[in-house]
């Protein structure tokens, strides 16, 4: 068999149905009028300080017609901000109808979230159904936009347990400190971790949660420890699928191996991840995994003292 | 910005936005609605710069900016994505072509992201060696190392699954 012809035949039928949408380019547009607007705002303000820091050493050195040369500079400074002059801030994207990637989409236009869950049942369980400040208007870099949760359950009365069964498709909503999600609870993180404001739902199959941890101040999208609960069927799933170095974990059967990319087993190195893998019942199968870079910075045999402490810490809730 | 060149950039949108699109979703192996918003910030960065680049072979600067986008976003999500394409296991196959483009997609995407984007450059758009090396930024010798691993150790695996089904 040619793997060349196979593997070309493969890819064309993967995506076959792929179909860039027409709207595309206008899109894009949007998208960079919305950075545009971002650049002259931060462009105005650098012209303001520079204007103001001239002003004194201007007056103190002149005198006589000084001020009308002096205030020149200001209309100049604001005509190319235009219409936009008044903005200080970022465009806040519309995120209403959403299910997936919201905090995504409000970080990469620079804002924080914030979550609130209200009982819907007109709309599915997940879906963003109101968000404040309103998209199209500006915000200040860095201001939350608030996003409303149609969810089809009200919040459980019980505040150690996390609602992760009521159907937020791609984030578990607001964590807290993130130790409890995914119906288990981690009492040890190594010092110095927050929680990554990021969690998955069904990403690793059906009922798995998957949140991460990092040392602040990373840029998005890394992480330093990352855990994932698989449920139910998606538990016994991971478990047909593990490998590396069996261990125990509170009596338990689990495996512990560093891996590459593409999933192969190998020394601990700037190119693996950590991983630990471990049952604590049957129908729950837990994995955590160490970044690359911070199984790094901790050496690898604190790496895995540190992963299996953590596991040691982990308790199941129902 | 001139009309002429808004008018180009939509004329080069039209021509080549779903094969980029279609390079994404495979280098990536993200779902094609996670994988638009890639394209849409890659093809932002393109569009940024269009007067400039418009006459001096567009395509190829806008595939290289997103294959780059898809490696890093594959790298930061791996495991996520790595589970994405692995085809559920209990999944019966309905007929044994369909079942080998599942397994071959599969193996696909767990070799690391830039050996994937090599096979997807080199296999899917069919483009030669230098080409795919002008793409990724990568000399001429990686570019067949990294074709030859891939495809050696695709087919390893398939001789693996071979093996034990028989």
């Amino acid at each position: 068999m040619n793997v060349e012809e196979a593997l070309k035949e493969a890819m064309a039928s993967r995506v076959a149905a792929v179909q860039a949408p027409p709207s595309m380019g206008q899109r894009i547009r949007r998208r960079n009028r919305r950075n545009v607007v971002r650049f002259r705002t931060a462009g105005a303000a650098l012209l303001t300080v520079a204007v103001a820091g001239a002003v004194p050493v201007y007056l103190s050195t002149t005198s006589g017609p000084a001020p009308a040369q002096v205030g020149a500079p200001v209309p100049g400074a604001s005509q190319p901000v235009g219409e936009d002059s008044a903005l200080a801030g970022n465009v806040v994207p519309d995120v209403v109808g959403m299910t997936n990637d919201v905090a995504g989409v409000l970080k990469a236009a620079g804002f924080e979230v914030g979550w609130k869950k209200v009982v819907n049942h007109e709309h599915r369980p997940g879906t963003i159904i109101a968000q404040t400040p309103a998209a199209g208007t500006v915000a200040p870099e860095g201001a939350r936009v608030e996003v409303t949760i149609a969810t089809s359950a009200p919040p459980p009365t019980d505040q150690t347990s996390e609602p992760v069964d009521d159907g937020l498709p791609q984030d578990l909503g607001d964590l807290g400190d993130g130790r409890t999600f995914g119906g288990i609870h981690l009492d040890y993180l190594p010092d110095g971790l927050e929680w990554g404001k990021w969690s998955g739902k069904d990403g690793f199959g059906k009922t798995s949660y998957a949140t991460s941890w990092v040392e602040p101040g990373k840029s998005t999208g890394e992480y330093s420890v990352e855990a994932v609960v698989y449920r139910g069927k998606a538990a016994r799933t991971r478990r047909d699928h593990v490998d590396g170095t069996p261990v125990k974990i509170r009596g338990k059967d689990g495996y512990l191996g560093s891996f590459t990319e593409g999933g192969e087993v190998a020394g601990s190195s700037a190119e693996t991840t950590l991983t630990l893998v471990w049952f604590p019942r049957a129908d729950v199968t837990v994995e955590l995994m160490f970044s690359p870079v911070f199984a790094q910075k901790l050496g690898s045999d604190a790496a895995d003292a540190e992963i299996q402490k953590i596991a040691e810490g982990v308790t199941v809730k129902d | 910005m001139t009309e002429e060149d808004e008018a180009a950039f939509d004329e080069f949108l039209a021509a080549r936005s779903t094969a980029l699109l279609r390079t994404a979703v495979l280098v990536c192996g993200a779902s094609p609605h996670d994988a638009e918003d890639l394209v849409q910030s890659a093809l932002e960065k393109v569009y940024r710069h269009w007067p400039r680049i418009r006459r001096d072979n567009p395509e190829a600067y806008a595939r290289r900016v997103v294959v780059n986008a898809a490696i890093s976003r594959a790298r930061r999500r791996r495991v996520i994505q790595e589970i994405t394409f692995a085809s559920p296991p209990d999944t019966p196959v309905e007929s044994p072509d369909l079942g080998l483009r599942e397994l071959l997609l599969a193996e696909l995407g767990r070799l690391p992201a830039r050996m994937r984007a090599v096979l997807v450059l080199r296999y899917w758009e069919d483009m030669s060696e230098a080409e795919t090396a002008a793409s990724l930024g990568c000399s001429i010798g990686t570019v067949k190392s990294q074709a030859a691993r891939g495809l050696a150790r695709i087919r390893a695996r398939l001789a693996t699954l071979e093996g034990a089904s028989a």
